[in-house]
């Protein structure tokens, strides 16, 4: 045994207990452990940093982070502790400590390839493309292997896509990193795939196209096997940046030849073939075109190009393409941009697209191929189209309801498309109030019989039906958009709280239903959609935004830090894993996706953009429709509006933490001169801070007097202009600009401040009765009975809750105002028991003011409270059950219960808002009694 | 119709079933077993996520198909097929000996959807996949295709017995 070549570093067995325990998640044992190995071994510094990996984790980062340097500070160069240190600074966030260990143990042990490696890694992980350059040539120069010496020309290729300065990329880190690759070539030296792709990537971004091209079609290109076609990919991207169009037709024809499904090659053959058409190009010779081969020059070789295709898929026995058809669509849509009279050659789209319809109309895919060419039908010809597609849908006898039905999915498919192309031409817009009603009859008709088709579905598929349903769902959207009824509204929530019943897994469904709730201020039953949806990772962002924007405006504070804490959390997280991955792609040379990665990790990063973007496509993907058009101007709009939304707020929030600083710091103000400096700083800072928010309430004025109206699917309004209309961005700001002049007292003193203090008193007195209006707007009833029917007024709500946030906001800049009057106050009254005699000094009228101010407060905030008392107990009083449902339209009792259940789910998520907005006033006025003296 | 193309790390990951990291180490490591199918209007149609993996010498090197996902409206349309195919190629030139997939006993559809493609059944692994809640959930099947390089198709002979999931390599 003893001859073993490994012997077991003693040390790694006195440190595998802590280890152990620090795995198991049991920290205080580690600590135990590693303090008792200290005691026998003092210089073990790696149990120094295990222990501080337990600190770290058990909350105690300062001492943590100080016991660490000590052994830091030490330049380890053993594993142990270098490994335990890299993992205790990556837990506390601090990646940039990790490169000064590597820095220094680099020094100590020159030689070790492992150091160098880590070095360079640690360098990656904070994006030092610089250092990690010369990090990894100094490790190619240590060990020479090939990727080491391509880590390094990665690292110039970074500089250049991370520079400022376009010039310097091109003139300076992408040209020495080519002559680095160009002198491995010479040498025969390059070995790998990853080297060659680094090469093209690097003559790609220097704009050197030729040389690129000769490069993948040379003997370095033989190596580009691992992704498919990837030479012939290469090549076609550049001629088409050298506008090569010869040999980009003739490419794009050879790979269309042997797959004519490649949709990208259709449109590249395509592309060519008219740009090879605006040059009168003809070939050199007879022979041979060009390099890839024979060349298309004229629209007759084209068509009969595309027709060849079509004809080789009907010959064919097994399922046809939809490639060769769709192209041939393209190909009409592009000679008529180009008003070629060619295109009756390849026949009437009318019949082409019924054909294509006769061959995929069963596929759910049909109607988004179709969508894209129904433009080259003239509209008096969509009622024909409409009904000719009808007579391609294999429908049942017609029964006494007047439908018939379809007898199995593939037929029930046809008839779905065919209801979906008429409501996107716009057939279905035009009815009137009536027609749309019996359109909902017949998609429910349909709808309802369809479900026997998906009986032996599992809950987590789609039953075959459920489009009929979400389409339901959007012509009651339509009625009520149209009409205002709010009937329209709680039929639409019910029908799709039925397709849910029926699809539990449905997406569409949940939504939609997410959407209309949030519309109606209703965000409970929003958090339990959002959560059965189950959102992953990026949809956090996506989808998640929505929370975020309904979720505080509603009243609903719990789920709304529930809500940011899902999202931080994932933001947070990515932060460090895309750095985590970046490092592995280094380490297996996939040079392509490292931008695509740090790309990706900025856009997270600059997310507000990102969300917006992302979610009003997944909206719109919810269901196309003819007449939404969500244009580029709404998505700056929104985007402007949200930033400067998010202004303000972060805005009043550095002013309420400057307040809180100024608060904490009471004590000096009066003995201490010399501190006048540092709270002037602080003075300062509000006083820009407050200018700042101004000037953004400004900009904010402007913005919302255009009332941007989005399309009901397109993104939500943001809060601004209700903060605004409602006076509480005013009174909030006003309120804070009290803060300053307080200031101002607290310096000049009681003694000769009558102008100061009466501005100040002028001051309660305004913010009371700015207060008080913006109470009156919170009256009202948000949820009520008339006539039998239920009406909304969630706008109510998200007042209100304006209101709770400013009476916060006015009740901070009171506990601030106590802070700075008290102690004038008892100043005041030491001077007083020295001049007992005197009794004539009245009490100032600041300190009057205060005491009427808080008292008024007191007043403002139990009326408030007595009107949310109010609204909960008319809330509680109202028997949605003495509802009649269905009136006018046919109904079915199932139908009226799930409707029901949606008001009800309405009723309680107001009275929750309710309940919350009510504690919270309690908290807060409980909060004023402290502040009277 | 489609476009076939590498994934590309950005919007498309918005359509995912795993966490971020999943993908990321994928894209690190196999970038060419990542491909992605577009249709013309830009819509997401469907996406394969492979890796090869396992030892030359003991001819065990092999492409293994990870992920594999078309959206509900573009499914009958033979494009999983496509990018199997696909995913074969590639470890094709690789030199694999074959390529192998798990799967859920009891997804007969996906079963016999690989039966068509030339897959069989090589073992069966106990309690494969677990529930959300950590507890085993459902057996999966091992499913495999021979290459060109097995020229006897010796990766493929069916072991008899089930195996645990720690047996598994």
């Amino acid at each position: 045994m003893a001859a073993r070549g490994h012997v077991q570093d003693p040390n790694d067995r006195r440190l595998r207990p802590i280890y152990d325990y620090l795995d198991n998640g049991n920290n205080k044992m580690a600590i135990q452990q590693a303090d008792k190995l200290l005691k026998k071994h003092k210089d073990l510094h790696c149990a120094k940093v295990l222990k501080a990996i337990g600190l770290q984790r058990t909350g105690k980062q300062d001492e943590a982070f100080s016991l660490a340097q000590e052994v830091a500070t030490l330049e380890p160069t053993d594993d142990n502790s270098l490994q335990a240190l890299t993992i205790l600074y990556r837990e506390m966030h601090r990646p940039e400590l990790v490169t000064k260990l590597y820095e220094a143990a680099v020094k100590k042990v020159p030689l070790s390839e492992e150091y160098h490696s880590h070095l360079f890694m640690a360098y990656a992980r904070v994006g030092e493309y610089k250092k990690m350059q010369q990090a990894g040539m100094a490790l190619y120069k240590t060990v020479p292997k090939n990727p080491y010496y391509f880590w390094s020309v990665m690292s110039l290729v970074m500089q250049a896509i991370s520079a400022q300065d376009e010039k310097l990329a091109q003139t300076m880190f992408l040209p020495l990193a080519e002559r680095m690759v160009e002198k491995m070539v010479k040498e025969e030296k390059i070995e790998a795939e990853a080297e060659v792709q680094l090469y093209f990537m690097i003559l790609e971004r220097l704009g050197k196209y030729v040389e690129a091209l000769d490069m993948v079609r040379g003997p370095l290109g033989e190596k580009l096997t691992s992704e498919l076609q990837s030479r012939e990919n290469k090549c076609m991207m550049m001629y088409q940046r050298l506008q090569l169009w010869p040999e980009c037709n003739a490419l794009s024809y050879k790979l269309l030849l042997k797959n004519p499904d490649e949709w990208q090659f259709y449109l590249s053959y395509f592309d060519s073939l008219f740009h090879l058409m605006d040059k009168s190009w003809s070939p050199p010779n007879e022979e041979e075109h060009c390099v890839e081969g024979p060349v298309h020059t004229t629209v007759a070789e084209a068509v009969k190009f595309v027709v060849d295709r079509m004809e080789e898929e009907d010959k064919k026995d097994s399922r046809p393409l939809r490639g060769p058809y769709m192209a041939c669509l393209e190909l009409i849509h592009r000679l008529r941009q180009r008003g070629c009279p060619d295109e009756e050659e390849l026949g009437d789209p009318l019949e082409l697209m019924l054909q294509f319809f006769g061959k995929f109309g069963d596929k759910p895919c049909c109607i988004t191929d179709l969508k894209i060419y129904l433009h080259l039908l003239p509209p008096e010809q969509h009622t024909q189209f409409e009904n000719r597609l009808g007579e391609l849908v294999p429908l049942g006898e017609v029964g006494e309801d007047g439908f018939g039905f379809p007898g199995d999915t593939k037929a029930l498919q046809r008839h779905l498309c065919v209801c979906q192309l008429s409501r996107v031409l716009g057939l279905q817009h035009t009815l009137d109030t009536e027609g749309k009603l019996c359109l909902i009859t017949e998609l429910k008709a349909h709808y309802h019989y369809g479900l026997q088709f998906g009986k032996s579905c599992l809950k987590t598929e789609l039953q075959f039906s459920d489009t009929y349903c979400l389409m339901v769902a959007h012509v009651y959207i339509d009625l009520w958009t149209e009409t205002g009824d709010e009937n329209m509204l709680w039929q639409c929530l019910g029908v799709l709280e039925e397709g849910l019943s029926y699809s539990p897994s449905n997406a569409q469904f949940k939504l939609l239903l997410l959407l209309l709730f949030c519309r109606l201020g209703a965000f409970q039953p929003v958090v339990d959609l959002y959560s059965s949806l189950d959102a992953k990772h990026v949809q956090h962002d996506t989808i998640g935004y929505l929370l975020t924007r309904y979720a505080g405006s509603l009243g609903q504070f719990a789920a709304a830090s529930q809500s940011y804490n899902f999202s931080l959390r994932f933001f947070h997280s990515n932060q460090k894993d895309t750095s985590e991955y970046i490092i592995q792609a280094y380490k297996y040379g996939a040079f392509e996706k490292i931008p695509e990665f740090i790309a990706f990790r900025t856009r997270l990063n600059q997310s507000l953009h990102f969300a917006q973007v992302r979610t009003e496509r997944m909206l719109l993907d919810l269901y196309t429709e003819a007449d939404m058009e969500l244009t580029e101007e709404h998505r700056r709009l929104s985007l402007e509006e949200e930033s400067v939304w998010l202004k303000v707020r972060s805005l009043t929030l550095r002013l309420l933490a400057s307040l809180a600083l100024l608060g904490h710091a009471p004590s000096k103000r009066n003995s201490d001169k010399t501190n006048e400096n540092g709270v002037s700083a602080k003075s300062s800072t509000l006083q820009t801070l407050l200018s700042q928010l101004d000037l953004t309430l400004q900009t904010a004025a402007q913005i919302t007097e255009k009332q941007t109206q989005y399309p009901f699917l397109g993104p939500p309004s943001s809060r601004l202009a209700s903060a605004l209309s409602s006076g509480s961005c005013h009174c909030q700001a006003s309120a804070l600009q009290l803060s300053l002049t307080l200031q101002e007292l607290e310096t000049t003193g009681l003694d000769d401040s009558s102008e100061l203090q009466t501005q100040i008193c002028n001051s309660f007195k305004s913010l009371i009765v700015q207060l008080q209006e913006l109470l009156s707007r919170c009256k009202g009833d948000v949820l009520e009975m008339k006539d039998s029917r239920l009406m909304t007024q969630p706008s109510l709500l998200e007042t209100l809750v304006f209101f709770v946030e400013t009476v916060c906001v006015v009740l901070w800049v009171a506990s601030y105002s106590a802070s700075v009057l008290r102690p004038l106050k008892s100043s005041l009254q030491k001077k007083k028991k020295k001049k007992t005699k005197d009794s004539s000094t009245a009490m100032p009228v600041v300190l009057s003011g205060f005491q009427e101010w808080t008292g008024s407060l007191q007043g403002i905030v139990t009326q408030a409270l007595d009107h949310v008392k109010g609204q909960e107990a008319s809330l509680t009083a109202l028997k949605l059950a003495a509802l009649t449902l269905g009136v006018g339209h046919a109904q079915t009792q199932e139908e009226c219960g799930f409707t029901r259940a949606a008001m009800d789910k309405v009723q309680t998520s107001y009275l929750g808002s309710l309940q919350e907005l009510g504690d919270l006033l309690r908290k807060r006025a409980d909060s004023l009694k402290s502040l009277k003296f | 119709m489609t476009t076939l193309r590498a994934f590309t790390f950005n919007f498309d990951i918005c359509y995912n079933n795993y966490g971020i990291p999943f993908y990321l180490q994928y894209l690190a490591h196999w970038p060419e077993y990542f491909i992605v199918a577009e249709a013309p209007g830009g819509e997401l149609m469907g996406y394969i996520m492979g890796k090869a993996e396992g030892s030359v010498a003991r001819e065990e090197w092999h492409g293994h198909v990870t992920a594999l996902s078309v959206a509900p409206e573009f499914r009958r349309l033979g494009l999983a097929a496509k990018l199997m195919e696909m995913l074969e190629e590639i470890s094709e030139r690789k030199g694999g000996f074959f390529v192998d997939l798990f799967v859920r006993v009891s997804n007969q559809v996906a079963v016999n959807m690989y039966k068509q493609l030339g897959y069989s059944v090589y073992r069966t692994v106990i309690e494969y996949y677990s529930a959300s809640n950590g507890e085993p959930d459902e057996d999966a099947y091992d499913m495999r295709k021979a290459l060109s390089r097995d020229t006897e198709r010796k990766s493929i002979i069916p072991i008899p017995h089930p195996v645990r999931p720690e047996d598994i390599e």
